[in-house]
């Protein structure tokens, strides 16, 4: 039965359409029955862009890096979009770690990202199958379920190349994993093409949190070495959501395959005071951390709207 | 604040306390299964009721919290009186179907039940796509 999703869902045309599932996306009905990777993951090799690059800076890799000395800093921005109380969102999330000017920080190895009390998460309608990290691995998400798909995103890096510094967007997906001894799951993979060719894979796991959090997604960030004697890549900044936003599920009814936009997280119908808070505490390769919080006011009421803490 | 007992009190909080032990006298064993349908929900607070069948057969209603782990309030009401209580379950397994585990305690009602008292083993699933619920108690209940 379908009643509240057809409630919920808003379809990706006006009416549900009939479509062929994308080959990319197999839907198991049984989902992959394999643990996730004990560990993260990185298959990466490095481009001719990122050689050149070292060459025509005349960088000697060995050469004393620009690698922040001090303690980075963090920002941490939230939003909900729609942010209207009782109703479905999309969470976005972003974080930046901040650098004295010219230095590359730590590489960065966890986040503990700790989201508001009563954010409806586990009924949000996504992640209703499952990926596994090998599957990531071997073939990207496109070989993953469809209705595996939480959300989207990007994360900016950058590679100490002797005194300069070199970036690299690459593009995220965030899944549905096969729980992990009771913790929701989930698996972000990041595809990163110039200068560095790496495809990462790495698991987030849900806890408990004390009040006013509701619970933290526990990210361990794998180390992406960049060139022989050079420090590992240092991911920046990080900028990304989950919801139904550009995500489309699929579902048989009656022999058909029918596309559906998932319902997304649903918020409580009060707003806590000071709104809905969030806070991420993050972990460099050199034992440092530090941490940021944000708020999401509380919308006006009776308006949906486009709220949140952006940091850009 | 400090109440000195009258002389004619003391008697009677012994007869309550024999009154209690009166009531704790039953014991029950008790195995019961609720088909619980979603009613609404606010945030990761999820309303539902539905059917029971078992020992104690009747209707239930569940307050339940869907966040890291399941926590809740539930009601059951019987023919002879309603239970009240409380559980914690984590959940297991992944996509549409979670499966959970957990214990309830019962911690009163009303009528027959009013001083229900136990522990209970929680098991059940629940369906993340319709919110349908399935639990199943097995515990011993004494009032």
């Amino acid at each position: 039965m379908r009643r509240d999703t057809l409630l919920w869902a808003t379809p990706l045309s006006a009416t549900p359409r009939r479509v062929t599932p994308p080959s990319a996306t197999p839907h198991r009905a049984t989902p992959l029955r394999a643990p996730l990777l004990p560990a993260t993951h990185l298959r990466g090799t490095l481009t001719r862009a990122l050689l050149l690059a070292a060459l025509l800076l005349g960088v000697c890799p060995l050469a004393a890096p620009p690698v922040a000395r001090a303690t980075p800093s963090a920002r941490l921005g939230a939003s909900f979009t729609p942010e209207r109380l009782g109703g479905r969102t999309t969470l976005g999330f972003e974080f930046q770690i901040l650098a004295p000017a010219g230095q590359v920080p730590p590489a960065l190895t966890a986040v503990d990202l700790s989201y508001p009390n009563y954010l409806g998460f586990a009924l949000s309608g996504l992640g209703l199958a499952t990926c596994t990290g090998e599957t990531l691995q071997a073939f990207g998400p496109s070989r993953c379920p469809a209705n595996s798909v939480m959300g989207y995103g990007h994360a900016l890096a950058e590679i100490a190349l002797g005194p300069a510094i070199v970036t690299e967007t690459a593009p995220i997906t965030i899944l549905r994993a096969l729980d992990q001894q009771g913790h929701f799951a989930l698996l972000f993979y990041a595809a990163g093409n110039v200068p560095l060719d790496a495809h990462v894979t790495f698991p987030g796991l849900l806890y408990p949190a004390p009040a006013p959090y509701g619970g933290s997604v526990d990210i361990s960030v794998p180390l992406v070495p960049s060139i022989p004697g050079a420090p590992d890549v240092a991911v920046v900044r990080l900028r990304a959501t989950i919801g139904p936003r550009g995500v489309a599920y699929y579902e048989q009814a009656d022999g058909t395959t029918l596309a559906y936009r998932p319902p997304g997280m649903l918020l409580p119908r009060g707003c806590p005071p000071g709104g809905f808070p969030f806070a991420a505490e993050f972990h460099f390769l050199d034992g440092s951390q530090t941490s940021a919080r944000t708020e999401v006011p509380c919308p006006p009421q009776g308006r949906p709207v486009r709220r949140g803490a952006h940091l850009l | 604040m400090i109440h000195k007992l009258k002389r004619w009190q003391t008697p009677v909080a012994i007869l309550a306390t024999l009154l209690g032990m009166a009531h704790a006298a039953h014991a029950l064993r008790a195995t019961d299964t609720a088909h619980l349908h979603y009613v609404s929900a606010s945030g990761s607070l999820l309303y539902e009721e539905g059917g029971a069948t078992g020992t104690l057969p009747g209707s239930m209603r569940v307050n339940l919290n869907v966040g890291a782990t399941l926590s809740g309030s539930f009601t059951i009401y019987t023919r002879g009186g309603s239970i009240k209580g409380h559980g914690e379950a984590t959940p297991h397994g992944s996509g549409v179907y979670e499966s959970f585990a957990g214990s309830l305690t019962a911690t009163g009602g009303s009528g027959r039940y009013a001083h229900a008292h136990g522990r209970a083993s929680l098991y059940g699933t629940f369906n993340r796509d319709t919110y349908a619920l399935t639990i199943q108690t097995t515990g011993t209940l004494a009032y």
